[in-house]
C-alpha cells in the first residue's frame, strides 16, 4: 500500500514536469523554421525573367515577406513550384500563412489584438477592420501608387471601393465590378418562342411560360423560371437588387444633384420587381418555401435541368452549363448582360474579395513597404499573371496556335495553382493572353469584362454612417424581412410601405442624414 | 485515520477549536490532489476574466483592454431599452422552459427504457443507434428536416396531403417555430443524454431488484424503489446546472431555421447579437448581453441548489 | 433485471423493445441518407431526392478526399490530441473530483462555488489567447489539451458519482494502510469505471471536434486536426449572408460534402462500443457485505 503513495506523487510530477517540458520545445517558432531554410534555398542570384521585365539587380538579397490570407481548399506547401517560381521571379522569400475562412474573422482579431500580424494581411471591409484602419495601425498607400505601373494601371474604382475617410490604405484582390449578368436555358426560349426579358413584364412572362407552358417537353409542369432563396434579397450583391438595377432602379442608393439619398427599395422600380415576384408565387410559379432555401438547394434544381432563369456572377455560366450537361445532355445554357429599357445597367460591386492591409508595427520603414508593393506590382506582369491564372506551361495549359491559352489540365491548376490565383494579386485581361474555353465561358468572360462600361455605383459604398454601424444590422434585416413577406403575400403593400416608414423611424431617416452630410463634406 | 462517524458527533464548536491546521494536515493528500486542478482553473479560467471589462468599455482589439473606452452601463442600457428586447426575452425563456419541460425528462425516460432491456445484444445496438444524431450537424439535421417538412414534395406534407387533402407550412409558419426546434432537439440529443443515467443505473446492485422481486413487487415498484432513487442525485445535479445555461439557446440551430415569417417567436439574444455583430463590433455589446445571460443563470443556479438542499440533496456546493 | 414471466410484464416488454426500436431507427435514418448519398454517384445525386441506397454506388466522393495525404496526416493529429488529451482531462478531473466528493473537507464548499462561477462566467477569446500564449502553449499541440483539461461540468457530475461510493468500502481500504492516492486509485476509480467511461467519452468528443481552437492557437497548418480541413470543405458549400460572394466552382458536390461527415463522425461512434462494457450492471456485486 505504501507503493501506492510514491506511484501517486510520481505521477503528478511527471504530469506537471511533462508538461511543462513539452510546452517549451514545442513552442518553436515555426515561421523562423520556413524563412531560414528558404533563404537558404533561394539563390541570390535571380534569374531575369526572360521577356526583359525589371526584376531586381542580381546581388540584392531577397526581401522577406510574411503574409496571411484566406485558405482556399487545400493549403499548398512553402516550397510549391507555383510559390517558388514566385520568389524567384519578385525576388522575395514568402511565407504564406493559410488562415480557414471556418474561423477567419475572430483569427484577424485575435492576430490584430495580441500584435501577430504578418506584414501584408487580407482583410476584408468590414466596421472591425475600417475602425482598425482609421486608427492608424496601418500604412497609408495612396500616395505611393503612381510609383508602380501595374496597380496605376488598373480601374480606379477598384480603390475607391476600399478608401476610408477618402484614403487608401491597401491593395484589393481584384474582382470584376460588373460582375451579373442574366443567366439562362436557351434551348427552352427557342422552344416557348420568346426573347431575352428587358422589361418588367417581359420577365414575368418569360418566367411564368417556363412554368406552364413546358419548356422542356417533357409533359410534366416539374419547371421553373425563377427560383428564389432566403439570400436573394440580401446583402450588397444581392439578387434582387441586380436584377432591379437592370431595369432602372438604382444600387442600393440614389443620389440625386442636391445630394439627397434615397434608399433602392423607395424607387417605383423596385417595387415593380417586388410586385412582378409576388405576382408569380401568387401564382405558384416561385418555389413556395423560398424563404427557408439555402442557394445551394436552389442551384441543384438548375443542375437536375428544372430551372431556367438566373441572376448571378457572370462566369457561373460555364460551370453550370458544364454541371448541367451530367444529367440533361441537351441543356443549353447562355448568358446575356442584363438589360432593361435603359440599356445594359449593371450594378457595381465591391470589386474585390478582400484587400491587404500593411500594419505598421510590422513593415517598419518606407522602404519594406515599397518593396512590399513593388512586389505586388510585379505579380501583375504578363508572367506572374499567367503564372497565377494558368499555371505552369505545358504542364497546367499550353498555348494554341492562334494565340490563346487552353487547359491541359484543369484538376491540377485547382489543386496547385488555384489558391495563389484566388489570394494573391493577378488581373484576367491585363497583360495576358486569353483563355480557350467552351462558348459559354468565354461569352461570360467578355460580358463581365465589358460590363466595367455600364456599371452602376453605390454612392454610400465608403460613406461612413455611425447609426448604420450600430444598427445597420438589423435595418437591413428588416427591410429583407418585409420584402420576403411582400413577395410571399403576408403583408400587402400598405403594410409594405409601413415597414418601409419603421425602417426610416428606427434608424433609416438617421442614415440618410449621415450620409447627406458625409457626401457633402466629400465635395463631389 | 479516523471514521467520518467521529466527526458528526463532535459539536461544531469543538471541531473549529481543534483547528484549521489539524484538518490541513490531516487531509494534505486531498490538497495534494486538488492542487493541479486549482492552478488549472486559476490560470485558464480566472486569470482571462479580466476580459469580462469588455461589458463595460468600447472594446476594440488594436487598443487592447488597457486603451479601450469605458463606457459603464452604457452597452446594458443600450441592452434593456431595445423595442426588441422583451420580444427576445419572451422568445429565449419561453425555447428553454418548453427545453425544459419537454427535453428534460425525456433522456431519463430512455434510460429507464434501455435499463428494462435484457437482451445485452439489442440495448446496446439500440443505444448506438440513437446517439448517432448527437454526431449530426445542425446543417445537416436542417437540411433534411427541410426536405421532410417542405410543401413541394416533402415527405410528411406528401402524406398530410393524401391523409388530409391540404398541407402544413411548418417551415415557415410561427406557431409551428418552436414545437420544430424542440423536435428536433428532442431528436438530436436525446439519445446522447441517457449516457449519463445509464451510468448511474449500472452502479445500482442487481441484488437489490432480486430482493423486491421476492418480496413480491412487480416491475413498476421496483422503479420506483429502486431505479429512481439511484439516478435521483444526478438528475438534481443536471438540473440545476441545466439552469445556470437557462438563457442560452442552441445559436446555430435556431439562426438555421430563422424565416422572416418566424423571426418574431424566433429571434433569441444569441441570434439578435449576431445579427448586430454583422455590422457593429461585436465584443463589447455581446459581452454585455452574454454578462447578462450568466447572471441570470446565476441567480437560478443559486436557487436551484438552495432549494435542493432543502430537500435534503447534494447539491453542487 | 429479471423479472416475473407474467403476461403483464412481457406485454410492457414488447412495448418497450417496439418503442425503442421505433426511436432508434428514427435516429438512425438521416444518417443512414447522408451515408448513402456519400457512396452515390454524384450525377445520381444531383437528380435530387431522398436516397437511402446508392443507386448507383461509387467511391468517388471518398477518392477524393483520401486522394491527399494531408488528410492522413491531419487525422494522426486527431488521434493523437483524442487519446491524450482524454487521458489529461482523466486525471486531472478525478484527481480533482476525489476530494471534492469528502463533506468533510474545509474549504470545499468555497472551491465548488469558484468551479461553478467559472461554468457561468467567462472573460471570452482574446483574454484566453493572452493567457495561453503566455504560458507558451501557443502553435503547440498542448494548446488544445491544456486549457480544456478540466470541464467543470463533468467535474461537479464525477464529484457526485464518487459521493455516493459507500465510505464503509474506503475506510477499510484506509484501515489496511492506503492513504487518499491509495483509496482512489485502487477503491475509488475502479468501481466508477461507468462513471470514468462516461467522461472519456464525452471529453473525447469534444478533441476529435476540435477545430476552432486549433485555427486560433496553431498557425502551423501541419498541426491541424482533421476538422479543421474537413469544415473548409463544408463550409465552402453554405451560402453566407455578406458581401462577398463565392466562386461557384469552390461548391464541393453534395456526395463529398456527406463523405467529410461520414469520415468524420464515424471514427469516434465506433469508440462507444469499446466502452460500453464499463456499462455493465453490477459493478459493486460482492463488494460491501452487511
Amino acid at each position: 500500500m505504501r507503493s501506492s503513495k510514491w506511484l501517486s506523487l510520481i505521477c503528478v510530477l511527471i504530469l506537471t514536469v511533462g508538461t511543462i517540458a513539452a510546452c517549451s520545445s514545442g513552442s518553436s517558432n515555426n515561421q523562423n523554421d520556413q524563412s531560414s531554410k528558404q533563404s537558404q534555398q533561394q539563390n541570390s542570384t535571380s534569374n531575369q525573367a526572360g521577356n526583359g521585365q525589371q526584376a531586381a539587380p542580381a546581388d540584392e538579397k531577397p526581401f522577406h515577406i510574411t503574409l496571411a490570407v484566406s485558405q482556399v481548399d487545400e493549403i499548398p506547401p512553402q516550397d510549391s513550384e507555383i510559390q517558388l517560381a514566385i520568389q524567384e521571379y519578385t525576388n522575395t522569400t514568402l511565407d504564406i500563412q493559410w488562415i480557414p475562412g471556418s474561423a477567419y474573422a475572430d483569427k484577424i482579431n485575435v492576430m490584430i489584438a495580441a500584435d501577430e500580424m504578418p506584414m501584408a494581411m487580407r482583410v476584408t471591409y468590414t466596421p472591425a477592420i475600417i475602425s482598425s484602419i482609421q486608427s492608424g495601425l496601418f500604412w497609408e498607400i495612396g500616395p505611393y501608387l503612381d510609383q508602380f505601373p501595374n496597380l496605376s494601371a488598373q480601374n480606379p474604382q477598384y480603390y475607391e471601393n476600399i478608401k476610408v475617410d477618402g484614403k487608401l490604405y491597401g491593395i484589393p484582390q481584384y474582382r470584376d465590378i460588373g460582375r451579373a449578368a442574366l443567366i439562362f436555358r436557351k434551348d427552352w426560349l427557342e422552344k416557348l418562342g420568346m426573347n431575352v426579358p428587358k422589361t418588367v413584364d417581359e420577365y414575368y412572362n418569360v418566367a411564368r411560360a417556363m412554368v406552364s407552358d413546358d419548356p422542356d417537353g417533357d409533359g410534366q409542369n416539374n419547371t421553373y423560371g425563377f427560383l428564389l432563396h432566403k439570400n436573394f434579397f440580401s446583402g450588397s450583391a444581392a439578387a434582387s437588387t441586380r436584377l432591379a438595377v437592370s431595369l432602372g432602379a438604382p444600387n442600393k442608393w440614389a443620389v440625386d444633384e442636391n445630394g439627397k439619398f434615397t434608399p433602392e427599395f423607395e424607387h417605383p422600380v423596385h417595387l415593380e420587381v417586388l410586385k412582378m415576384f409576388r405576382k408569380l408565387y401568387q401564382e405558384g410559379a416561385i418555389n413556395q418555401d423560398f424563404a427557408a432555401v439555402d442557394e445551394s438547394e436552389v442551384l441543384k434544381i438548375f443542375d437536375a435541368s428544372r430551372a431556367g432563369l438566373r441572376v448571378a456572377v457572370a462566369q457561373n455560366a460555364g460551370s453550370m452549363q458544364s454541371r448541367v450537361l451530367q444529367t440533361d445532355p441537351n441543356a443549353v445554357f447562355d448568358v446575356e448582360p442584363l438589360t432593361g429599357p435603359m440599356g445594359i445597367r449593371v450594378s457595381g460591386e465591391l470589386g474585390n474579395n478582400g484587400f491587404f492591409v500593411f500594419p505598421k508595427s510590422k513593415v517598419k520603414t518606407e522602404e519594406d513597404l515599397l518593396k512590399i508593393l513593388t512586389f505586388f506590382d510585379k505579380l501583375l506582369d504578363e508572367d506572374m499573371n499567367t503564372l497565377q491564372r494558368r499555371g505552369i506551361l505545358n504542364k497546367h495549359y499550353e498555348e494554341t496556335a492562334d494565340g490563346k491559352h487552353k487547359w491541359l489540365d484543369f484538376d491540377l491548376f485547382q489543386r496547385e495553382v488555384k489558391p495563389y490565383r484566388d489570394m494573391l494579386l493577378n488581373m484576367e485581361g491585363y497583360k495576358i493572353l486569353p483563355l480557350q474555353d467552351t462558348p459559354i465561358a468565354e461569352k461570360a468572360q467578355k460580358i463581365a469584362e465589358d460590363n466595367t462600361k455600364y456599371t452602376v455605383p453605390n454612392p454610400a459604398l465608403t460613406l461612413t454612417s455611425p447609426t448604420y454601424s450600430e444598427r445597420g444590422g438589423e435595418l437591413d434585416q428588416l427591410m429583407t424581412d418585409a420584402m420576403i413577406k411582400f413577395v410571399m403575400g403576408n403583408i400587402d403593400e400598405a403594410g409594405y410601405q409601413a415597414e418601409i416608414q419603421k425602417w426610416r423611424s428606427m434608424g433609416g431617416d438617421k442614415i440618410i442624414q449621415e450620409y447627406e452630410a458625409e457626401y457633402a463634406k466629400m465635395g463631389k | 485515520m479516523k471514521t467520518d462517524t467521529l466527526r458528526q458527533e463532535t459539536p461544531l464548536a469543538v471541531r473549529r477549536k481543534r483547528g484549521l491546521m489539524r484538518d490541513l494536515i490531516r487531509d494534505k493528500y486531498l490538497y495534494l490532489m486538488l492542487l493541479p486542478g486549482i492552478i488549472y482553473f486559476i490560470v485558464f479560467k480566472y486569470i482571462p476574466m479580466f476580459g469580462l471589462v469588455m461589458a463595460f468599455q468600447d472594446y476594440k482589439p488594436f487598443l487592447g483592454f488597457i486603451e479601450s473606452p469605458w463606457v459603464g452601463f452604457k452597452h446594458f442600457e443600450r441592452f434593456f431599452s431595445e423595442p426588441q428586447f422583451f420580444m427576445l426575452f419572451r422568445n429565449t425563456a419561453l425555447l428553454a422552459l418548453y427545453s425544459l419541460i419537454f427535453y428534460f425528462p425525456l433522456p431519463i425516460l430512455l434510460a429507464l427504457m434501455l435499463n428494462e432491456v435484457r437482451n445485452e445484444f439489442y440495448k446496446r445496438t439500440i443505444q448506438t443507434m440513437v446517439y448517432v444524431p448527437h454526431f449530426v450537424s445542425w446543417v445537416v439535421v436542417v437540411g433534411i428536416f427541410y426536405l421532410l417538412f417542405t410543401t413541394e414534395g416533402g415527405l410528411v406534407n406528401e402524406f398530410l396531403y393524401w391523409l388530409t387533402g391540404s398541407k402544413i407550412s411548418f417551415l415557415l409558419a410561427p406557431e409551428w417555430f418552436r414545437p420544430m426546434i424542440i423536435f428536433q432537439q428532442i431528436w438530436k440529443e436525446v439519445g446522447w443524454g441517457t449516457i449519463i443515467f445509464l451510468a448511474a443505473l449500472a452502479g445500482v446492485d442487481p441484488q437489490l431488484y432480486e430482493a423486491a422481486r421476492i418480496d413480491g413487487a412487480n416491475r413498476w415498484r421496483q422503479i420506483w424503489h429502486i431505479t429512481l432513487p439511484a439516478i435521483r442525485s444526478t438528475i438534481v445535479i443536471l438540473l440545476i446546472l441545466r439552469l445556470g445555461n437557462f438563457l442560452d439557446t442552441g445559436f446555430e440551430q435556431i439562426f438555421l431555421m430563422l424565416t422572416p415569417t418566424n423571426r418574431e417567436v424566433g429571434d433569441v439574444f444569441d441570434t439578435y447579437v449576431y445579427v448586430k455583430g454583422l455590422t457593429q463590433l461585436q465584443y463589447s455589446y455581446s459581452a454585455a448581453v452574454g454578462m447578462f445571460k450568466s447572471v441570470v443563470g446565476l441567480i437560478l443556479v443559486v436557487g436551484a441548489n438552495w432549494l435542493a438542499k432543502k430537500f435534503g440533496e447534494e447539491g453542487i456546493y | 433485471m429479471v423479472q416475473d414471466k407474467t403476461l403483464s410484464n412481457r406485454i410492457v416488454d414488447y412495448i418497450n423493445y417496439f418503442l425503442l426500436l421505433v426511436f432508434g431507427l428514427a435516429a438512425v435514418l438521416p444518417f443512414v441518407y447522408v451515408i448513402a448519398v456519400s457512396f452515390t454517384d454524384p450525377v445520381e445525386v444531383a437528380k435530387g431526392g431522398i436516397i437511402l441506397f446508392p443507386k448507383k454506388f461509387s467511391l468517388a466522393a471518398y477518392e477524393y478526399i483520401f486522394s491527399t495525404n494531408v488528410l492522413l496526416r491531419s487525422l494522426g493529429v486527431s488521434i493523437y490530441i483524442t487519446v491524450v488529451g482524454t487521458i489529461i482531462n482523466l486525471v486531472f478531473t478525478s484527481l480533482m473530483a476525489y476530494p471534492l466528493a469528502k463533506t468533510y473537507l474545509r474549504g470545499r464548499q468555497l472551491i465548488l462555488m469558484g468551479v461553478l462561477f467559472t461554468m457561468l462566467f467567462s472573460g471570452g477569446l482574446i483574454p484566453t489567447y493572452f493567457v495561453v500564449k503566455a504560458v507558451g502553449l501557443t502553435n503547440t499541440l498542448w494548446s488544445l489539451m491544456i486549457p480544456s483539461a478540466i470541464s467543470g461540468f463533468n467535474l461537479i457530475v464525477l464529484k457526485n458519482f464518487f459521493q455516493s461510493i459507500p465510505e464503509g468500502l474506503e475506510d477499510s481500504a484506509k484501515i489496511d494502510g492506503c492513504n487518499d492516492f491509495g483509496v482512489l486509485l485502487r477503491i475509488v476509480i475502479p468501481l466508477s469505471m461507468p462513471a470514468m467511461a462516461t467522461f472519456a467519452l464525452f471529453y473525447a468528443v469534444g478533441h476529435w471536434n476540435t477545430f476552432f481552437s486549433a485555427i486560433i492557437y496553431i498557425n502551423d497548418n501541419k498541426l491541424w486536426p482533421v476538422q479543421v480541413l474537413l469544415r473548409e470543405v463544408v463550409i465552402m458549400a453554405q451560402s453566407r449572408i455578406g458581401d462577398t460572394e463565392m466562386d461557384e466552382a469552390m461548391i464541393q458536390p453534395l456526395t463529398i460534402r456527406m463523405a467529410v461527415i461520414v469520415f468524420a463522425t464515424l471514427p469516434i461512434l465506433l469508440v462507444y462500443p469499446f466502452l460500453q462494457k464499463h456499462f455493465a450492471k453490477g459493478v459493486l456485486l460482492g463488494s460491501v457485505k452487511g
